[in-house]
C-alpha cells in the first residue's frame, strides 16, 4: 500500500530525476545485455518501444474519460472499448519489433501496468466501481466469471477488504527488477474506467448467482487462468467448480481447458519468463492479492500478446490474430473453447476430458442452451482450423531468435582459421561445381551458401570483476567472454631443452620431430598465399621475405643442414624419406623450393633410391613423388639431368668398363617408382638433346654413354622382373632407336609395349 | 532464415513427432514443441517407449523437458509408417515386467562373466565407473 501510494503521488519533476538516474543505470544494463547476448542479440532499444507504447496509452485514456458520461448504453460502451483494446493490441503487436523474446515478453507485459485504460481503473477503488456498477445493476446483466470460483472463500460483501488487498497487491512497478525500465507515468486515480470488463469483475462479486450469462465477456477470463495460474490454483478452480457450484455453461469449456493445461503439466509456466515471475509474484504478499495481481496482468498480457498466448493455446491461426476487429478475434476463440480438439491428446487425458465434457454438457442443458447453440453453429468452422492446436507454441520470432543465436556463434573474423574444415569443404564443393559447369552438362545448380553477417572485429577487453581483499575472481561468462574451462599456462620449451632431450631420444624420434616441425613450417608457407592476398601493399615485401626465409628453413631441415656443417650427408634426408609422412612431406615441399634446392633433393633421392625402395616396400608412397619430380625435371638443364641419370645408375665416373651387372640400376628398374623416374629422366634428357643442338660435346658424350648403359640394363633385365611404370613417355621408342640396333629395338619395344598392355 | 548448408536445424523439426533417445537409454516419443540453442527440448504428449524383444509398451509422460546434453539421438517419426511395425504393443504392466525380467537376466549373465573373468585373474572395469568421465 505504501509503495503504491508513494509512487502514485510522486510529483512529476521527481519522477524525471528518477528517470535520469535510471537512464544511466540502463546504459550499464544495456552494456550488460550486450555482454551476455552479444551485440546483435538485442538490436532494438526497448525504451523506444516503451515510449511508443506509452503514447498509445495516452490517447485511449482521454477517450475513455469522454465516454464516461455516456454510459447509458452499456452495449455500445462495451463494443467501443473492445475495439479500442483490439486496436491497441494489434498496434502493439505490429509495432513492436523487438528481437529478444525475453525483452519482448517484458515489453509486452509492461503495458498492463501503464495501460491506463485497463489497470489503474481496476484498482481505483469504490468511487469508480460505484459509478459503473449503477447502470450494470439496473440492467440486470450480471455475469459470472471463473474468477469467482477461484476465490470462493471471499465474502461477496467484503468490498473494503478487497480493495485494500488489491491496492497493496498492485504492482505499480517503478523499475523492473530484471530489465530496469523506468517508472511508468501512471494515470491519476479516479480516471474513469475505459474497460468494460472492470464493472463485470466487480459485478460478479456482488452477484454470485448468475441469472444471465454474457458469453463474450466471459471469454476474456479463461486465458489468464490457463496461462498464469499455478497448478494448485488450477486445482482449486477445477475442484471447487466441479464439486460444489452449479456450473454456468459458458465457463465450463474454460475449465476443460484448464484441466487440460493442468494435466499437461505446466507448459504454461514454462512460457512465463523469469522476469514476469519476479514482477508478478515477487511483489505481492498476501496469497489472495497475489492471485488478483496474477490474474489481471495475466489477462492483459495475454490480450496484448495474443500471438503468444491465445494462438498457442487455442490454436487460432496466426493471421487472424492481427485482424483489427476484436469481434472476430473472440469469435474465433469461442468455438474452440467449446469443442476442444482432443484427437492429439493422450488417451488418458482424452478420457478425463471427455468425462468432464459430459458433466458440463449436462449442466449446460439444465441452465442455458443458447450459448451451446451458438457454439454448435461454429463447430464446422473449428474443424477447418489446424489439427494440432498446440502447434506454433514457439513463435516465429522465437525461432528466429534461436537461429540468430546459433548463427551468431558462426560469426568469425577469420573464418579460415576458426572453421578451417568447413571452409575447405566448401572450397572443394565450389571447385567441383565449377568443373561441372566447365563440362557444360546440366543447368547451373545454385548451392545454398552460408552468409554470416560480417562483424567488425570488436576489441573487447574483458576485465573480470575483482573486489579488494577477495580471493579468486568473479567469473562472468558471455558470448564475448566465454567461461574459461582451463586456465592453463602455456610454456614453450626452449630449443635447448629439445636438443638436450634429443640426445637421449633415439634417432627415429628425432626424425619424427623434424618432420613435425617441417610440417608446421610448410603449413605456414602454404598460408602465405592467402595472407599475401589479404595484406596491404606495404606489408607484401616483408611477407615475401618471411616466406623465403621459411622455405630456406624447410630445406635446411630437410637436408639436416647446420651452419657449422659444410659437407652435406644424405643420412638425415634418407632418414626422413624412410618415413611415410616424410615422403609425403617432401612431395609437398618440393614445389616451393628453388630449382637448385629441388635438384639437390631429387639427386639425393636418386642416389639413395635402392635403399629407399627397400624401405618403401610396405608403404608404397614413393610414387607420390613422381609428379613433383617431373615438374622439377622440366626446369633442369641437360647437365643436371645427365648428373641425375648418373646418380640413378650409381656410376662413380663415366662407365667405360661394362659392369657385369649394375645392381643399383637393376633395383631401380624393378620398382615402379624407379622405372617411372628413369623414363622421365630419359625422356626429358632426350627432349633437351633434340631441342638444343649446341650442347657441349663433353656433355653430349656423357649422355650418350649413360643412355647406352641404361638401354643395356633394360635389355638385360628379364621382362618379368620389370616393374610397371606409372606412365610411359611417348618419345621413348624414338629415343631408344638412336642407341640400339633394329633387333634390340624390337625387343625393347615389345617389352615396353607389353608393359603398357598389362597396365 | 538461412541455415548452414549441410546441417540441419531443429527449428524445422518443431511440431513434428519425434523419437528422442536419452543418454540414460530411455526412449521418448512426443511432439517437439520448443527448442533453444542448446538443443534443450520440450516434448509434448510424450510417451516413454520400452522395447523388450518384439514387444513394446508406452508409458505416458506428458510434457517432457529434456536438457540438451542428454540427447543422444533425435529423429522425426513418419506418421504414415508409424503403425507399420512388426512389434507388438502390450500394456504398461506387462512391458515393465518384461523389462524387469530382461534386466535381471542381463545382470545375471554379467555376474557370471565377471566371475569367470575373476577366476582367470582378469577384471573388467565397471560400467558405472566409466560413466563418470
Amino acid at each position: 500500500m505504501f509503495r503504491y501510494q508513494s509512487l502514485e503521488d510522486c510529483p512529476l519533476d521527481e519522477e524525471d530525476e528518477a528517470f535520469q538516474t535510471l537512464g544511466e543505470e540502463d546504459e550499464d544494463i544495456d552494456q550488460f545485455n550486450d555482454d551476455t547476448f552479444g551485440a546483435g542479440a538485442i538490436d532494438d532499444d526497448w525504451q523506444v518501444a516503451h515510449e511508443r507504447l506509452a503514447e498509445l496509452e495516452e490517447r485511449p485514456a482521454t477517450a475513455g474519460e469522454q465516454a464516461d458520461g455516456a454510459v447509458s448504453d452499456e452495449m455500445d460502451l462495451l463494443g467501443d472499448h473492445e475495439e479500442n483494446l483490439a486496436e491497441r493490441l494489434s498496434k502493439l503487436v505490429i509495432d513492436n519489433e523487438l528481437e529478444d523474446p525475453a525483452i519482448m515478453q517484458a515489453v509486452h507485459t509492461q503495458p498492463l501496468v501503464q495501460t491506463g485504460g485497463l489497470n489503474p481503473s481496476i484498482w481505483d477503488g469504490p468511487a469508480v466501481l460505484r459509478r459503473i456498477r449503477g447502470p450494470l445493476l439496473t440492467q440486470e446483466v450480471p455475469s459470472v466469471s471463473v474468477l469467482e470460483y477461484a476465490l470462493p472463500q471471499r465474502p461477496p460483501q467484503a468490498r473494503e477488504e478487497e480493495r485494500d488487498l488489491s491496492e497493496r497487491a498492485l504492482p505499480r512497478r517503478s523499475s523492473s527488477p530484471v530489465i530496469g525500465s523506468p517508472p511508468v507515468r501512471a494515470v491519476p486515480i479516479g480516471t474513469p474506467p475505459k474497460q468494460p470488463t472492470v464493472p463485470n469483475f466487480n459485478q460478479q462479486i456482488l452477484c454470485p448467482k448468475p441469472v444471465h450469462i454474457r458469453a463474450p465477456i466471459q471469454q476474456r477470463y479463461p486465458s489468464p487462468y490457463s496461462e498464469r495460474m499455478s497448478p494448485n490454483q488450477l486445482c482449486n478452480v477445477t475442484n471447487s467448480s466441479l464439486l460444489g457450484h452449479p456450473f454456468p455453461p459458458s465457463v465450463t469449456p474454460v475449465l476443460t481447458h484448464l484441466q487440460r493445461a493442468q494435466l499437461l503439466g505446466g507448459a504454461q509456466a514454462g512460457r512465463m519468463s523469469p522476469s514476469q515471475f519476479a514482477r508478478v509474484s515477487g511483489l505481492v504478499s498476501s496469497p489472495l492479492a497475489s492471485m488478483n495481481s496474477k490474474l489481471i496482468p495475466g489477462r492483459v498480457g495475454q490480450m496484448i500478446s495474443p500471438a503468444s498466448g491465445f494462438r498457442a493455446f487455442f490454436g487460432a491461426p496466426p493471421t487472424q490474430q492481427h485482424s483489427p476487429c476484436p469481434g472476430s478475434h473472440l469469435q474465433n476463440l469461442r468455438p474452440q473453447m467449446f469443442r476442444p480438439d482432443t484427437t492429439h491428446l493422450h488417451p488418458q487425458h482424452r478420457r478425463l476430458l471427455h468425462q468432464r465434457q459430459q458433466q458440463n454438457r449436462n449442466q449446460h442443458r439444465n441452465l442455458n442452451g443458447s450459448t451451446g447453440d451458438r457454439a454448435g453453429h461454429r463447430s464446422s468452422h473449428q474443424e477447418q482450423q489446424r489439427k494440432d492446436p498446440y502447434a506454433n507454441l514457439m513463435l516465429q520470432r522465437e525461432k528466429d531468435w534461436v537461429s540468430k543465436i546459433q548463427m551468431m556463434q558462426l560469426q568469425s573474423t577469420d573464418p579460415y582459421l576458426d572453421d578451417f574444415y568447413y571452409q575447405n569443404y566448401f572450397q572443394k564443393l565450389e571447385k567441383l561445381s565449377a568443373a561441372e559447369e566447365m563440362h557444360g552438362d546440366g543447368p547451373k545448380k545454385e548451392r545454398t551458401k552460408l552468409i554470416t553477417p560480417q562483424v567488425a572485429k570488436l576489441e573487447h577487453a574483458y576485465k573480470p570483476v575483482q573486489f579488494e581483499g577477495s580471493l579468486g575472481k568473479l567469473t562472468v561468462s558471455s558470448v564475448n567472454n566465454p567461461r574459461k574451462m582451463i586456465d592453463a599456462v602455456v610454456t614453450l620449451r626452449s630449443e635447448d631443452d629439445e636438443t638436450k632431450e634429443k640426445q637421449v631420444r633415439d634417432k627415429r624420434r628425432q626424425t619424427l620431430f623434424t618432420i613435425e616441425k617441417m610440417y608446421s613450417l610448410l603449413l605456414d608457407v602454404e598460408d602465405y598465399e592467402r595472407r599475401y592476398l589479404l595484406s596491404l601493399e606495404g606489408e607484401r615485401l616483408a611477407l615475401m621475405e618471411e616466406r623465403k626465409q621459411k622455405i630456406c628453413d624447410m630445406f635446411d631441415n630437410l637436408r639436416g643442414k647446420t651452419p657449422s656443417q659444410e659437407r652435406l650427408s644424405d643420412d638425415h634426408f634418407v632418414q626422413i624419406m624412410c618415413i611415410r609422412k616424410g615422403k609425403r612431406l617432401v612431395a609437398r615441399i618440393l614445389p616451393f623450393l628453388s630449382t637448385e634446392q629441388a635438384a639437390d633433393i631429387v639427386m639425393a633421392t636418386a642416389r639413395n633410391l635402392p635403399f629407399l625402395i627397400k624401405k618403401d616396400a610396405q608403404d608404397e608412397v614413393l610414387p607420390c613423388l613422381l609428379r613433383p619430380f617431373s615438374l622439377v625435371l622440366y626446369h633442369l638443364p641437360l647437365g643436371t639431368v645427365t648428373n641425375l641419370l648418373q646418380q640413378l645408375g650409381n656410376l662413380p665416373q663415366s662407365a667405360t668398363a661394362p659392369a657385369p651387372a649394375n645392381l643399383h640400376l637393376t633395383a631401380v628398374l624393378q620398382n615402379k617408382f624407379g622405372l617411372s623416374l628413369l623414363y622421365l629422366i630419359l625422356s626429358r634428357g632426350e627432349e633437351l638433346q633434340c631441342s638444343d643442338t649446341n650442347t657441349e660435346l663433353m656433355q653430349d658424350n656423357q649422355w650418350t654413354e649413360l643412355m647406352f648403359m641404361a638401354t643395356r640394363e633394360l635389355l638385360r633385365i628379364p621382362q618379368t622382373a620389370l616393374a610397371k611404370p606409372v606412365s610411359t613417355p611417348s618419345n621413348l621408342v624414338s629415343l631408344f632407336s638412336r642407341y640400339v640396333d633394329r633387333q634390340n629395338l624390337n625387343v625393347l619395344e615389345t617389352k615396353l609395349q607389353l608393359v603398357q598392355g598389362i597396365r | 532464415m538461412n541455415y548452414m548448408p549441410g546441417t540441419a536445424s531443429l527449428i524445422q523439426d518443431i511440431d513434428k513427432k519425434h523419437l528422442v533417445l536419452l543418454r540414460d537409454g530411455r526412449t521418448l516419443i512426443g511432439y517437439l514443441r520448443s527448442i533453444d540453442q542448446f538443443a534443450n527440448l520440450v516434448l509434448h504428449q510424450t510417451v516413454e517407449r520400452i522395447h523388450v524383444g518384439k514387444k513394446y509398451g508406452d508409458i505416458p509422460r506428458g510434457i517432457f523437458v529434456v536438457r540438451g546434453e542428454n540427447v543422444v539421438l533425435l529423429g522425426e517419426i513418419d506418421l504414415e509408417k508409424e503403425s507399420d511395425t512388426p512389434l507388438q504393443q502390450v500394456s504398461i504392466e506387462e512391458i515393465l515386467e518384461e523389462q524387469r525380467v530382461e534386466q535381471q537376466a542381463k545382470q545375471e549373465s554379467e555376474k557370471l562373466k565377471v566371475q569367470a573373468l575373476k577366476e582367470r585373474g582378469l577384471s573388467i572395469p565397471r560400467a558405472d565407473t566409466l560413466d563418470e568421465y
